[in-house]
C-alpha cells in the first residue's frame, strides 16, 4: 500500500515536471533575447583566425541595430579557446549549462570542433557553420549539425576543370599537405582529371613541419608541370612560389580558398603571389556585390576595432552565421530548436555573401543533406593584391 | 617543528591524527561534491584531477630526484593513444588498456632516463624537450593512430557500468587520483624515495653511500612517465577525442610550472599547484567579467594594446600570478602552507 502511494507521488511529480518544461520556452530564447555561442582562438598558435568570431559579432550587432529578429536581440557569447580542445570543451559546457545557449555558430578548427561535437549533438543543440572544411561534420550526418564550408575536393575539381577546359593545360601537378586537408584536394584533382583522361604529372606530399621545400619544388620542376596546385598551409604555399621563382620554374599556380586573402598574400610574398589563381567560397572583401558593401558599411565600419582588417576571415564569420540568422527569421516569433532545424532544412538556394546554400531533410545515409554550400568561384591575384574574378559561382559534384 | 625523533616517525604515511582527520574530511567532501556541482564544474574537476596525477608523477622526477623534463606531454600522449588503441584494436578492457599504456609510457620513460644519466640542467631539459616534440610528430604520421585527423575514443564500459556523463567519469577519476597520490606519498617514504632525495641533494655522496645512481634515476623517469601515461589515458576519455596537436610543448611547460608553483618535493604542493594553475588556465578567460577589475583591464587594453590585446590580458595575468608566487615564496604554494602552519602553531595560547 505504502509502495503504491510512493509510485503515485512519483508519477505526480513527473507529470508536473513535464507540464513545467512544456510551458517554459526553448533554452536560450526569451521574449527579448536569443543566446548564440561561438568559440574562436584569440590567443595561441591560431590567433590569426580570431577575426572569424569578431566578424560574426559585428554581424549580430548590425542585426540588433536594425531591431533584431522578431523583437529579439541576438546575444553573442564568444570565448577564446586558444585552439586548445580541452579549453573549447570547458567553455562550451560552461556557457551551455550556465547561460543556456540556443544554438552555436562558426567555431574555428577541426580538433576543437570534434572535441565538442558529440556533446552538442547528444543534447540536441544546433550548430551551424563549423569554421573548418572537413568531412567530419557531414559524414556521417548529424541532425543538428549544418556545414557551410564547401568541401576542398570541390575547389580542387573546379580549379582542374578551369586549367584543362579554359586554359588548355595538360600537365598538372599538386603539392599537398599530408593530412585530411591535403588528401581531399588530391582526391578531387585526380577524379576531375580522370574525366578528361589525364593524370597528375607529380604528387608531392609535404609535412606540416617541413622547413625546406627545395626538394619538393625540384620534383615539381622535373615533372615539367604547367599548372601546380598548392594544397598546403599559407606558409608552405608562399615558400613553394618563392622557391620556384628562384629556380626559374614558372607554372600557373593555383591554390585553395585558405590562400585567397590576396592583399595579405601579396604583402607577405613581396609581390610573388601575383598571377596565382585561387578558389573562393565567399564574395571578396573589395567586391561590389551590394550585400557585401552593406556588411562593410553597417557591420565592419560601425563595430570593428580600429586595427581590424576587412579581410576574408572576418567576412567568413558572417558567412557561417547567415543561414542561421535566415532560419531564425523564418521561424517567426515561435522559436524552438526543432522548428529551427525544419527551417534550415527548408533553405533552398539561399543566397548571402557565399554561394547558394541548400539543406535537405535529414537522411542518415546522405552526407549531402547537411552540406549547405557547394559552390566556389575562381579569382586571380593582380598587382597590388587586387582580385580579378575569372568564373561565376559554380559547382562540380 | 616537525622534528623527527625516530625512524618510524620518518616513514609514517600520516604524521598526526589531525592530518588523518582532515584527510578523511577531504575524502568525504570529494565524495559529496558530484551531488552538488553542475556538469561543467565536474568536467573541470575531472580535468584538474588529471593534471594532479601528471603533476604528482612529474614532482617525483623533478622535486624528489632533481631531474627536469620538458617532454611530459609526450608521455601523456603515449598514455592517451595507447589506451585508446589497445581498447579499440586489441579489444582489451579499460583498466588493462590503461595500465598497459602507462607501462608503455614508463618504458619510454626508462629509455629517456638513459641519456639523462649523462646530462643535467639545461642539457637534460633540451633532450626531454626533443622527446616530447618527436613523439607527437611520430604519432601524427602513423595511420593506425589516426594521423593528423585524430581518434575518437570508444565507449567506456567497465563491467556493468557504462560511463557517459561527467559525473560517471568523476567517480572513476577521483579514486584513481587518490590512490595514485597515496602511492606517491608512500613511495617518498620508502628506500626509493630516500635514494632519490639523496641523488638530488648530492649525487656523488649518494653514490659513495651505495645508492645505484643509474638504477634510481631511470626508475624516477619510469615512475614519472607511468603517472603521465595514466593521466593521458584518462584525459582521452574526458575529452573523447585526441589528436597529435593537443600534446604541445606548452602542455609540457604547464605541467612543469604546476610542479614548481605547487612546491618542489611535496605531494600536497603538487595537488594544489595543479589545481590552481589548471583552474586559472580554464577560468581566466572570464577575467573581463569581474566587476571593476574587468572594466579597468578592458579600458587599459583598448588604450594600449592591439585588437586581440583583451584576450592576451589573461596570459599576462596568468604570468604575473606565477611570478608573484615565485617571488614571495620560492617554495611555492607548499611554502605558504609551511609558513602559515608555523605562524599558527601556538594558537590559541
Amino acid at each position: 500500500m505504502k509502495r503504491n502511494g510512493l509510485v503515485l507521488l512519483l508519477s505526480g511529480v513527473i507529470v508536473l515536471l513535464g507540464l513545467v518544461s512544456g510551458v517554459t520556452a526553448e533554452e536560450g530564447v526569451t521574449d527579448t533575447e536569443i543566446h548564440i555561442g561561438q568559440w574562436g582562438p584569440q590567443t595561441g598558435p591560431a590567433a590569426a583566425w580570431g577575426s572569424v568570431a569578431r566578424g560574426t559579432d559585428a554581424y549580430f550587432k548590425m542585426i540588433n541595430e536594425r531591431g533584431g529578429i522578431h523583437g529579439r536581440k541576438l546575444i553573442h557569447h564568444m570565448f577564446d579557446d586558444a585552439y586548445n580542445p580541452a579549453k573549447t570543451k570547458a567553455g562550451v559546457k560552461e556557457l551551455q549549462e550556465g547561460v543556456g545557449i540556443f544554438a552555436w555558430v562558426g567555431g574555428v578548427g577541426t580538433a576543437p570542433g570534434l572535441a565538442v561535437r558529440d556533446y552538442l549533438m547528444e543534447r540536441g543543440v544546433p550548430w551551424v557553420g563549423p569554421s573548418a572544411g572537413s568531412r567530419h561534420w557531414i559524414d556521417p550526418p548529424y541532425k543538428y549539425l549544418f556545414a557551410v564550408y564547401p568541401l576542398y575536393e570541390i575547389e580542387a575539381k573546379t580549379l582542374c576543370r578551369y586549367a584543362v577546359a579554359n586554359m588548355g593545360k595538360k600537365k598538372i601537378a599538386i603539392i599537398y599537405q599530408n593530412d585530411d586537408y591535403g588528401k581531399n584536394g588530391l582526391m578531387g584533382a585526380k577524379e576531375e582529371l580522370a574525366r578528361s583522361g589525364l593524370e597528375l604529372v607529380a604528387e608531392v606530399p609535404v609535412n606540416l613541419t617541413d622547413g625546406d621545400l627545395k626538394p619538393h619544388v625540384m620534383k615539381l620542376k622535373k615533372s615539367e608541370a604547367e599548372v601546380v596546385l598548392l594544397w598546403t598551409t599559407v606558409k608552405h604555399a608562399l615558400m613553394t612560389v618563392g622557391i620556384s621563382k628562384a629556380m626559374r620554374f614558372t607554372p600557373q599556380f593555383m591554390s585553395t580558398s585558405t590562400c585567397s586573402d590576396f592583399p595579405l598574400m601579396m604583402h607577405i610574398s613581396k609581390g610573388a603571389w601575383e598571377g596565382v589563381i585561387a578558389a573562393s567560397f565567399g564574395e571578396l572583401p573589395d567586391s561590389d556585390y551590394p550585400l557585401m558593401r552593406t556588411y562593410k558599411q553597417e557591420a565592419f565600419d560601425q563595430y570593428a576595432a580600429k586595427d581590424e582588417r576587412w579581410g576574408v576571415f572576418y567576412s567568413a564569420g558572417i558567412v557561417w552565421a547567415e543561414p542561421l540568422v535566415e532560419a531564425i527569421r523564418r521561424c517567426g516569433p515561435d522559436l524552438t530548436r526543432e522548428r529551427l532545424v525544419q527551417e534550415l532544412e527548408g533553405l533552398r538556394d539561399f543566397k548571402g555573401i557565399s554561394g547558394n546554400i541548400s539543406y535537405y531533410p535529414f537522411d542518415p545515409n546522405d552526407p549531402g543533406c547537411r552540406q549547405g554550400q557547394r559552390e566556389v568561384f575562381l579569382v586571380q591575384c593582380l598587382a597590388g593584391g587586387k582580385a580579378k574574378q575569372l568564373t561565376d559561382w559554380a559547382t562540380i559534384e | 617543528m616537525d622534528m623527527k625523533r625516530d625512524y618510524y616517525e620518518d616513514v609514517q604515511l600520516c604524521t598526526s591524527g589531525v592530518v588523518v582527520f582532515w584527510l578523511v574530511a577531504l575524502l568525504i567532501g570529494l565524495a559529496a561534491f558530484p551531488f552538488l556541482a553542475s556538469s561543467y564544474t565536474l568536467y573541470m574537476a575531472n580535468f584538474l584531477a588529471i593534471n594532479v596525477i601528471v603533476v604528482i608523477g612529474l614532482n617525483i622526477l623533478v622535486g624528489y630526484a632533481g631531474q627536469v623534463s620538458l617532454g611530459h606531454a609526450g608521455f601523456f600522449a603515449i598514455g592517451a593513444y595507447g589506451t585508446v588503441i589497445l581498447m579499440s584494436e586489441a579489444q582489451l578492457p579499460f583498466f588493462a588498456a590503461l595500465v598497459l599504456a602507462a607501462l608503455i609510457a614508463a618504458a619510454f620513460g626508462f629509455l629517456l632516463g638513459l641519456p639523462a644519466l649523462r646530462l643535467e640542467g639545461p642539457y637534460l631539459a633540451i633532450a626531454t624537450l626533443g622527446f616530447g616534440l618527436t613523439i607527437t610528430q611520430i604519432i601524427g604520421r602513423i595511420e593506425l593512430f589516426g594521423g593528423r585527423q585524430g581518434l575518437h575514443t570508444p565507449d567506456l564500459i567497465i563491467g556493468p557500468w557504462h560511463l557517459e556523463s561527467d559525473r560517471d567519469f568523476y567517480f572513476l577519476l577521483i579514486p584513481i587520483t587518490v590512490l595514485l597520490a597515496i602511492a606517491a606519498r608512500n613511495l617518498t617514504k620508502t628506500k626509493i624515495g630516500r635514494a632519490l632525495i639523496a641523488i638530488r641533494d648530492a649525487e656523488i655522496a649518494a653514490e659513495t653511500l651505495g645508492v645505484n645512481i643509474m638504477g634510481y634515476k631511470t626508475l624516477a623517469f619510469a615512475i614519472s612517465a607511468f603517472y603521465a601515461g595514466i593521466g593521458g589515458g584518462l584525459f582521452a576519455f574526458v575529452l573523447r577525442f585526441i589528436e597529435p596537436e593537443i600534446f604541445t610543448l606548452l602542455m609540457s611547460i604547464m605541467f612543469l610550472a604546476m610542479v614548481v608553483v605547487g612546491g618542489l618535493g611535496s605531494i600536497m604542493g603538487s595537488i594544489t599547484g595543479a589545481c590552481l594553475l589548471g583552474w586559472l588556465d580554464l577560468q581566466l578567460r572570464n577575467i573581463l567579467e569581474i566587476p571593476y577589475l574587468g572594466t579597468w583591464l578592458e579600458a587599459l587594453s583598448q588604450e594600449w594594446f592591439s585588437i586581440t590585446g583583451v584576450s592576451n590580458i589573461q596570459l599576462i595575468v596568468f604570468g604575473t600570478i606565477m611570478v608573484l608566487i615565485m617571488l614571495f615564496e620560492p617554495l611555492g604554494l607548499f611554502g605558504f602552507w609551511i609558513r602559515a602552519k608555523k605562524y599558527w602553531k601556538t594558537w590559541p595560547f
